[in-house]
């Protein structure tokens, strides 16, 4: 059985989660997407659930077939970064500290601490959203760049506020995410199954 | 034992953990400063992660400073 499934016009991290909804239902999946971004971030769903997935470009969109085998663990490790309910789980970043205290010295230990920690506790999140002073975290120079980019490859998606590199004059110094606007930001908030601030 | 991978270093407080980094990073040892790894201690503590070739380095340079070291560990 072949299931289809069309995410074009789809804001993230709609494709995504439709994507991964229809792979519960079908071994065989076709998804629709019109951008990259969409293509990567289905493309890395589903492979890091076991499935393979072959991309063909059309006129209309980009086709991603994506074929599981069937077998007990292929949704394991997908339905990791979402709760019970299968709605992802967000992590927001407001700031470049973690906590409030009269020095900021142990914030910048804690903020370190806990993205290093992440790399070694279950669940990951599927997105983290760094905004505000946050953004200073994902550029050039950060304690975190390596941490950030371990997350990355184990398909976690990393969003920085576009308004907030640029406020802070940082818009080319990014190594790690993706620069974000506020639609995806709020949109990606909304929509998860627990949103969790840092 | 070989030289690759990571030790631990184990200090007395978070003071000295953060000292303990501001001495490696003066003579340029690659350091990270991380949370206690759960096996080691149950403690909310942050040690340092250095790699295993610059351990005797580490602890020269770290006592020369008069950073009281308790542990390195292999992780």
């Amino acid at each position: 059985m072949t299931k289809s499934v069309d995410v074009r016009g789809l804001p993230c991290p709609q494709p995504v989660i439709k994507a991964r909804k229809a792979m519960g239902e079908s071994d065989v999946v076709i998804v629709i997407v019109d951008n990259d971004v969409s293509q990567k971030n289905v493309t890395r769903m589903a492979e890091k659930s076991g499935a393979s997935v072959e991309s063909e470009a059309r006129a209309d969109g980009i086709y991603l077939r994506i074929t599981q085998e069937p077998g007990p663990t292929s949704d394991a490790s997908a339905e990791s970064k979402d709760d019970a309910s299968g709605v992802p789980r967000v992590l927001v970043v407001p700031g470049e500290l973690m906590g409030r205290g009269e020095h900021d010295e142990l914030g910048h230990i804690l903020v370190r601490g806990f993205f290093h920690t992440l790399g070694e506790v279950e669940p990951l999140p599927q997105t983290i959203i760094f905004f505000n002073s946050g953004v200073k975290l994902v550029v050039e120079g950060s304690p975190l760049i390596e941490d950030l980019q371990a997350l990355t490859q184990e398909g976690v998606q990393i969003l920085a506020c576009g308004t907030c590199l640029d406020y802070y004059d940082l818009m080319d110094d990014i190594v790690v995410g993706t620069i974000s606007n506020m639609y995806t930001i709020a949109e990606t908030m909304l929509s998860a199954g627990r949103l969790i601030y840092l | 034992m070989t030289d690759e991978g990571y030790v631990v270093v184990l200090v007395r407080s978070t003071n000295h953990a953060l000292r303990a980094e501001k001495v490696l990073e003066n003579v340029r040892i690659d350091c990270k400063l991380i949370p206690v790894p759960r096996q080691l201690s149950s403690d909310c503590g942050v040690c340092l992660r250095v790699r295993r070739a610059d351990r005797e380095v580490v602890r020269e340079a770290l006592e020369e400073a008069g950073v009281e070291v308790r542990r390195i560990c292999g992780v």
